[in-house]
């Protein structure tokens, strides 16, 4: 293995070479498996049942031991430690969310710094802290049972449970899965916005490719023979999907989706100017979607949209030219 | 091997006290379901009667069969009649029991199919409850009759038939001849008919299942 | 007495119980003492009587059953319960699958069999009976315990597994409070069953209530077979009814 690539010093989590086999099994659930995630970094696990997502995320915290190659966690060669120890670092959230019931909201957060031998009052603070932050009010449900919360509000405290210890790593198997679709939109534009303050490395698994555009910079979409058909970010997924599985995955729609994801400041490079003023504009900002300077045209029934460029002053796109322009599917990449 | 000697040397008197042991199971059992499927039916629509029956039936459960036994001896002398008294008593509860949550369980969507079709309460009772309702009421008829098996041999100490009187003609006789043997068998016979009881009812179960039970 | 019912007999019971029961037992237990108290004040005992329902004779007995029911049931806890646990470690979860069922098929035994023959193998006196009380009392609390185990959420030992708990730690912060409420069923069962069994008890030498009704039954004096069995009754009922409410108490909160 020492012929491969070291890993780049910004890769938070490093899988090399990873192979899971079931003794009894001719096939492997997971078969030399090479990939490096980036510190900070959200990444979506995304494929049909039974590629081996599930068994990919469960071996980075070795809930399932790995059968050959290496595991990396911040440098360091996880592959043979303690397996409890390592887990008590990593962040572990499941679609089940298993809150221990006998216990209350407040112990179930705390309960891995009690295991890191933190102190009662201090876990109490932190298990306040961490309601606080995932937007349930401390007061009204640390002394809770979870069998009294919602799901969605369960899901929370799951995620709250899991920033605990403050680990670097977060793996989330299919979190929302469980909960019903408006609470789910919510959760995950939230789950975005925290993720905005803490910056936590994060791998998530899910069979659903719209949460999986949504919330990954990154997206791994494996194939139904476990291979890692593409990895890459949503944007260049939709524009370039490597193959006909990921485009058949990724599904119809795609040049639609691709509009949510561009910004107007990415379309901008390959659209021709056209003269300024020459009709009624609404104006948008540069980091505006796509989709959204759109929706505001139609729904003014505009002629195009106006941007402010820094040195150039102002510049105006028709409709035809920003759909054509958002169209292309070799796109500069910012 | 004593024993074997022993059970071929009694055999007939084993025989004689294994079928009395099924018949005074059986009987009791028979009672027991009249009174357990009867209360349950007719308490439908009394869930209040129905809770306080059931408490009352399952307390009963706890009380020591020796106790029961015996307190049945002023009222109904030694013999058979306080032996199948207490038995009864003992089996009511598990049959009760099932009979109820056999009709709650029964798919009020069916009942109401009945009604529209212009049945009968009675007659919604015989084709569609209690058929539906059927192989819990067999379950717990199972259960109260295996655990009754065991019961009975304690009947003995009331002068009640059945096998339980070779456990305590053994234990009379402790240290005698033959005294273990008599025992062992005593023990070995009831543990028998539990079994056969039991592999019947699965029968029955399996029979009525495949019928589908239909009146 | 089988172990089947009674077991699902305290499994509804916990769910139909309503607080009102928590009164009723005990006056219908008082007015049952109450009324056997009126009633032997009332009879003109002969000397037979007078001797058997001697107060220091019947309390003994009462006194020898307690203690039958109390280190029966405390022993019987103390191996069901660690070889519960043991059964439904991974490695030898198959020999619990084959433990459980010929402790079912074990229940055909009657508890008057095993305890006579025990008595026979082994001797007589109160240990054998113990001995004879914690085998017949085993099965419950052994199969609750596992059965308790066996049905906790395996997405809650993933998580505690997935948070770092070492096994050790799933089984005591998870598995075993969330088995509770089952085991002590299953506890309470034994309870009852050890109340049962250990009337049976006199017929191997191990006094007890027993030994009053059964001299009653031989001496054919009504008023000491009545005594024995009424006042064995009303401990069965109020053994049952403390079973109940230490069952409510000691249920962890939010299950």
């Amino acid at each position: 293995m020492s012929d491969r690539p070291t890993p780049s010093p910004d890769a938070m989590i490093v899988l090399d070479g990873v192979s899971k086999r079931y003794p009894g099994q001719d096939k492997a659930v997971v078969s030399d498996l090479s990939m490096e995630i980036r510190r900070g970094e959200f990444v979506v696990l995304v494929g049909p049942s039974g590629c081996g997502k599930t068994t990919t995320l469960r071996m980075i915290n070795r809930l399932v031991e790995p059968t050959a190659g290496r595991i990396l966690i911040d440098g360091r060669d996880v592959t043979h430690v303690d397996g409890d120890e390592l887990r008590r670092g990593i962040g572990y959230v499941i679609q089940q969310i298993g809150l221990l019931p006998h216990l209350t909201i407040a112990d179930n957060i705390a309960l891995v710094p009690k295991m890191l031998g933190v102190a009662k009052s201090e876990r109490r603070a932190r298990a306040l802290e961490l309601l606080e932050l995932v937007g349930l009010d401390p007061a009204l449900h640390a002394d809770r049972h979870p069998r009294q919360l919602s799901g969605g509000q369960q899901q929370r405290v799951g995620v709250a449970r899991a920033l605990a210890s403050d680990p670097p790593v977060m793996l989330m198997d299919e979190p929302f899965g469980a909960v019903d679709p408006i609470a789910r939109e919510k959760l995950q534009t939230e789950f975005l916005r925290l993720q905005e303050r803490i910056r936590k490395t994060i791998v998530m698994v899910t069979h659903d490719m719209d949460e999986a555009l949504r919330l990954g910079d990154r997206i791994a979409i494996f194939d139904s023979g476990s291979r890692l058909a593409q990895f890459d970010t949503p944007l260049e997924i939709l524009s370039n999907p490597a193959d006909d599985f990921v485009r058949d995955f990724v599904g119809s729609g795609a040049p639609v989706r691709r509009l949510s994801l561009l910004t107007v400041a990415d379309v901008l490079g390959t659209a021709p100017s056209t003269a300024a003023g020459a009709g009624r504009a609404i104006e948008v900002d540069p980091g505006d979607s796509v989709h959204t300077a759109l929706e505001q045209v139609l729904a003014a029934g505009a002629e195009g949209i106006e941007v402010a460029v820094p040195e150039e002053g102002s510049r105006f796109l028709d409709l035809g030219t920003l759909l054509t322009a958002a169209s292309q599917p070799a796109k500069v990449l910012t | 091997m004593n024993l074997l000697s022993y059970m071929s040397e009694n055999a007939a008197y084993l025989w004689f006290l294994t079928r009395q042991h099924i018949e005074l199971v059986l009987l009791s059992v028979l009672i027991a379901s009249v009174v357990g499927v009867g209360l349950a039916v007719l308490t439908q629509t009394l869930p209040g009667l129905r809770r306080a029956l059931l408490s009352v039936t399952g307390s009963l459960l706890t009380i020591p069969s020796f106790a029961l036994f015996a307190l049945a001896i002023p009222v109904m002398g030694l013999g058979v009649a306080p032996t199948i008294a207490a038995l009864t008593v003992y089996g009511i509860f598990p049959i009760l029991r099932n009979a109820v949550t056999g009709i709650e369980e029964v798919d009020p969507a069916a009942v109401e199919a009945a009604r529209g079709l212009g049945m009968s309460s009675g007659r919604r009772l015989r084709t569609v409850i209690l058929p539906l309702a059927w192989p819990v009421i067999l379950n717990g008829i199972r259960t109260a009759t295996i655990m009754l098996v065991a019961t009975a041999a304690i009947g003995a100490v009331v002068r009640g038939p059945g096998l339980g009187q070779l456990i305590f003609q053994g234990l009379d006789r402790l240290g005698g001849a033959n005294a273990l043997e008599e025992a062992l068998s005593g023990v070995i016979g009831v543990v028998c008919v539990a079994l056969v009881l039991d592999l019947l009812f699965i029968a029955v179960a399996k029979i009525t299942a495949l019928r589908g039970w239909n009146v | 007495m089988s172990t089947a019912a009674m077991t699902e007999t305290s499994r509804s019971a916990a769910g139909t119980e309503r607080k009102s029961r928590t009164w009723v037992l005990p006056s219908v237990v008082l007015a049952l003492l109450g009324t056997l108290w009126l009633y032997v004040g009332s009879l003109d005992l002969d000397s037979v009587e007078a001797r058997s329902l001697a107060g220091d004779v019947v309390l003994g007995a009462l006194w020898q059953h307690i203690q039958l029911v109390v280190v029966s049931t405390v022993l019987t806890v103390a191996v069901g319960v660690p070889l519960g646990v043991a059964l439904t470690r991974p490695g030898i979860r198959r020999a619990g699958a084959i433990v459980l069922a010929a402790a079912n098929a074990s229940q055909a035994v009657p508890s008057i069999g095993v305890l006579v023959l025990l008595a026979m193998i082994f001797g007589v006196g109160f240990w054998m009976a113990v001995v004879a009380l914690v085998l017949y009392a085993l099965l419950p609390v052994l199969r609750n315990t596992m059965v308790g185990i066996r049905q906790v959420d395996p997405a809650l030992i993933d998580a505690g597994r997935g948070m770092g708990m070492s096994t050790r730690e799933v089984l005591l912060t998870i598995e075993l409070p969330l088995a509770v409420p089952v085991m002590l069923a299953g506890i309470r069962v034994a309870l009852i069953l050890n109340v049962g069994v250990a009337t049976l008890a006199a017929f191997t030498n191990a006094g007890g209530l027993g030994s009053v009704i059964s001299s009653g039954i031989a001496l054919d004096r009504m008023p000491v077979l009545i005594v024995g069995s009424a006042l064995t009754m009303a401990l069965a009922l109020t053994v049952d009814w403390l079973a109940g409410l230490a069952e409510r108490a000691l249920r962890p909160r939010g299950i």
